[in-house]
C-alpha cells in the first residue's frame, strides 16, 4: 500500500525490481520452502486449518478486532514500475496514399509493421480483353459490356462484397439487378475465362445456381412472412394428419387382429372336430377334395395365430430335471397381463371352474387348454363388442348422412 | 426310518440321475380353522392349523429334510420350521394371509427347497354368520365353534430324474401305523373326477360359444365392409 501512495505523490522510493517470471517463479519457490508447522498428532485437519492461515502466523493470543476477520485481502496489484506509452506516428502499408497517422504505443516496443495492415487483403479479379469478351462473353443476351465492365468495376472496389455491389449498383444507367442477377453473371464470366486461360487446369470451376438461390429466399421470404395464425393454422393441420394417420393404422392393424382371431377360432374348431372319432370319419370323405388347399391356408395360419392365442403355462418350470410341484404347470406366464389375468378369472367365475382344481397331470393339462380357449373367448368377444359398435356408428352416420341428403 | 439309508450306501454315483424316470409323490396342503366364538384380548378371533401331509399314508420323513412354514410378519418368530410329522404349525390369529410353504429334501444333490403358497382361510366365504358379524350382534358361541373350516388342496411333487439315492427313498416310503384309515377332509378322489369333468363340459361350451361368436364376427364384419363400400360410393358422385 505504502509503495502505492509514494509513487502516486511521486516519492522518492527504493527502486523496486520489474516483475518478472523468474523473480515470481523464485519468489513461490521460497514461500514453499518457508518451513511448515506440523500438525500436532491427533489434531483434526479442520482444527489446525483455523490455526495457520496462508500466512503461517502463529495464532493471536488475545481476541481481535480488527475487522478483517475472514474478509479476503483485496487484489493484489503489481508492485512494479509502469510502463511508458507514447503517441507516435505510424504508417500503413495497406493504404496506397501513404497517409500518416498516429496511435498509443509501448516504447520499450520495437517499431514494427503496422499488425492490422495485413487483413487488408487484396482479391484478384479476373480481367478480359475486348477481344475475350467479343468471342466468349457475349452469349448471356442479359448483360450488355458496359454492364459487365461495371460490374467487375464494383466486384474489384467492394472486394466481390455482393449484397454492397447490389446496393450501389447504379439503376438508372444499368437497369434494375437483384443480387443474385450480379452473382450469377459474375460467376459464369470467372468460369469462361478461367477455362479459356487454364483449359488443361483440374481446378474446379465454381458454378453459381441463381434459381435455387432465388428460390431459397423466396422461400425464405414467405416463412418470414407468415402471420401467427398461418402459423397455427399449419400446425393444427399437421396435427390432425398424424392423427387421421395413426387411426388408419390402428384400424389395419385391428382388421388384421380379427382375421387371425378367426382363423385361430376357426382352427380351434377343427382341432376340436378331428378329436371326436365320429366326426373324424365324415370329415375325411368330405374333407378329401378340398383337403390341399385348406391345409395349406390353415399352416400358414397356425404358425401366426398361434404365438399370439396359446398360453404359454408353467413357463420357467425346470423341464429336465430336478424337482417341482406338479401345479406349477398351471402358473400363468410372467408376461401375461393384468388385463387378461383379471378377464380369465372374470370367465373361470362364470362357468364356474375352480380356478385352483387338483393338480393331477391330466387336470393340469386340461385346466390349461380351458384357460387359452377361455382368453381366445374373451378376446372373440372383446372383437365382437367392438365390431358390432363400429357398426352402430356406421349406420347412424349413414342415418344422418341419408337426413342431409334428403 | 430314514436311519436305514445312508449316503455312504450310494457311492460317488450317487448324484447320477436315473434317466427317463419321474416319480410322483400325491401331497395335500391347506388348513383348518375354528373360531373362538368370541375376541379374545389380543383380538384373536380363530384358532388354526396349516399342515403339509402325504397324500396316501406314507412317512414322509423318509424323502422329506424339513418344511419350513412362513407366516405373516406379524407373528412371533414366523418362520417355523418342522422335522418330523406331522407337518404343520398351530396357530391363533384374526386375519388370512399367504403361508409360503418350501419343502426341503433328503437329497443332497437338491439344495433349493420347492416352494408353494396357501392362502389361510379363516372365514367361510359369503357365509351368512358373517353377516351377523359385521351387524355387531355376537354369533352364537355353539354354532360357530363347532363348526370347522377346512381349506386344503391336491397337489403333487414331481420329482424329474431323481438321483438314484432320492429313488431308493421314493421307493422304500413306509406307512404310518395309524389308528383309523387315512382319509382327508376332501373327498379328492371325488372332486378329481368331478373337476375333470367339469372342465372338459366347459371346454366344451366354451368351444361352441367361441364358433357362435366367430360367426356372428365374421357377419358383422362383413356388414360393416358392405356399408362402407356402400358409403364409399354414395361418396363419390357428390
Amino acid at each position: 500500500m505504502g509503495d502505492m501512495f509514494r509513487e502516486i505523490l511521486n516519492i522518492e522510493q527504493p527502486p523496486t525490481p520489474e516483475l518478472t517470471k523468474e523473480s515470481l517463479l523464485s519468489k513461490k519457490k521460497n514461500g514453499s520452502e518457508k518451513k511448515m508447522t506440523k500438525r500436532p498428532e491427533g489434531m483434526h485437519r479442520e482444527v489446525f486449518a483455523l490455526l495457520y492461515k496462508d500466512n503461517k502466523d502463529a495464532p493471536p493470543l488475545l481476541p481481535t478486532d480488527t475487522g478483517f476477520g475472514y474478509k479476503q485481502n483485496k487484489a493484489k496489484l503489481g508492485m512494479k514500475k509502469v510502463r511508458r506509452w507514447e503517441w507516435t506516428r505510424f504508417v500503413n502499408p495497406a493504404r496506397s496514399d501513404g497517409a500518416q497517422f498516429c496511435h498509443w504505443q509501448r516504447v520499450s516496443d520495437e517499431p514494427k509493421e503496422y499488425p492490422f495492415a495485413k487483413l487488408n487483403r487484396q482479391l484478384n479479379i479476373p480481367t478480359y480483353t475486348l477481344n475475350e469478351y467479343n468471342t466468349h462473353l457475349r452469349m448471356n443476351t442479359k448483360w450488355n459490356k458496359a454492364q459487365t465492365d461495371y460490374l467487375f468495376e464494383l466486384a474489384q472496389r467492394f472486394d466481390t462484397r455482393f449484397i454492397i455491389m447490389a446496393d450501389r449498383w447504379d439503376r438508372d444507367k444499368h437497369g434494375v439487378k437483384t443480387v443474385e442477377d450480379l452473382k450469377e453473371r459474375y460467376y459464369e464470366v470467372v468460369g469462361i475465362l478461367q477455362k479459356l486461360k487454364n483449359p488443361n487446369s483440374d481446378k474446379k470451376i465454381y458454378v453459381f445456381d441463381a434459381e435455387h438461390e432465388r428460390k431459397r429466399k423466396e422461400q425464405l421470404k414467405k416463412l418470414f412472412d407468415k402471420t401467427r395464425s398461418q402459423i397455427e393454422e399449419e400446425s393444427m393441420l399437421i396435427n390432425e394428419m398424424r392423427k387421421i394417420e395413426a387411426r388408419t393404422k390402428e384400424r389395419e392393424k385391428k382388421t388384421q387382429d380379427l382375421q387371425k382371431l378367426i382363423s385361430q377360432a376357426d382352427q380351434q374348431n377343427e382341432q376340436a372336430a378331428s378329436t371326436t372319432p365320429q366326426a373324424r370319419k365324415q370329415d375325411k370323405k368330405k374333407k378329401k377334395n378340398t383337403l390341399p388347399v385348406q391345409q395349406k391356408i390353415n399352416k400358414a395360419d397356425a404358425v401366426t395365430s398361434m404365438e399370439t392365442a396359446a398360453i404359454r403355462f408353467g413357463e420357467g418350470v425346470n423341464k429336465g430335471t430336478g424337482i417341482a410341484m406338479r401345479s406349477q404347470k398351471m402358473k400363468l406366464p410372467a408376461n401375461f397381463g393384468q388385463k387378461r389375468t383379471k378377464a380369465l378369472e372374470q370367465i373361470l367365475a362364470e362357468f364356474k371352474v375352480d380356478p385352483n382344481p387338483p393338480a393331477t397331470e391330466e387336470i393340469c393339462t386340461a385346466f390349461n387348454d380351458l384357460r387359452s380357449d377361455m382368453i381366445l373367448l374373451h378376446e372373440i368377444r372383446t372383437a365382437l363388442a367392438a365390431s358390432e359398435f363400429e357398426l352402430e356408428t356406421l349406420k347412424q352416420v349413414a342415418e344422418i348422412k341419408q337426413e342431409i341428403a334428403d | 426310518m430314514s436311519n436305514l439309508l445312508k449316503f455312504s450306501d450310494f457311492g460317488p454315483d450317487s448324484g447320477g440321475r436315473v434317466k427317463g424316470v419321474v416319480e410322483v409323490k400325491p401331497i395335500v396342503y391347506g388348513n383348518v380353522s375354528k373360531a373362538f366364538g368370541v375376541k379374545r384380548e389380543d383380538g384373536h378371533t380363530h384358532q388354526w392349523t396349516v399342515y403339509v401331509k402325504p397324500y396316501s399314508n406314507e412317512d414322509m420323513q423318509t424323502y422329506v429334510k424339513k418344511i419350513h412354514f412362513k407366516l405373516h410378519e406379524s407373528y412371533e418368530n414366523p418362520n417355523r420350521i418342522v422335522t418330523k410329522p406331522p407337518y404343520e404349525v398351530s396357530e391363533t390369529g384374526w386375519g388370512e394371509f399367504e403361508v409360503v410353504i418350501k419343502i426341503y429334501f433328503h437329497d443332497p444333490t437338491i439344495y433349493k427347497p420347492v416352494t408353494f403358497y396357501h392362502i389361510l382361510k379363516l372365514f367361510q366365504p359369503q357365509s351368512p354368520d358373517a353377516a351377523t358379524n359385521a351387524d355387531g350382534t355376537p354369533i352364537p358361541p355353539i354354532i360357530d365353534t363347532k363348526k370347522r373350516l377346512v381349506s386344503e388342496f391336491y397337489d403333487e411333487i414331481v420329482f424329474h430324474e431323481p438321483s438314484q439315492l432320492m429313488q431308493q427313498m421314493l421307493n422304500t416310503i413306509q406307512p404310518v401305523i395309524t389308528a383309523g384309515t387315512w382319509s382327508h377332509d376332501t373327498d379328492f378322489e371325488d372332486k378329481k373326477v368331478k373337476c375333470l369333468e367339469h372342465i372338459q363340459e366347459t371346454r366344451k361350451k366354451v368351444k361352441d360359444e367361441i364358433a357362435q361368436l366367430k360367426e356372428k364376427l365374421q357377419q358383422t364384419r362383413d356388414k360393416i365392409t358392405e356399408f362402407k363400400e356402400l358409403m364409399g360410393t354414395e361418396k363419390k358422385p357428390q
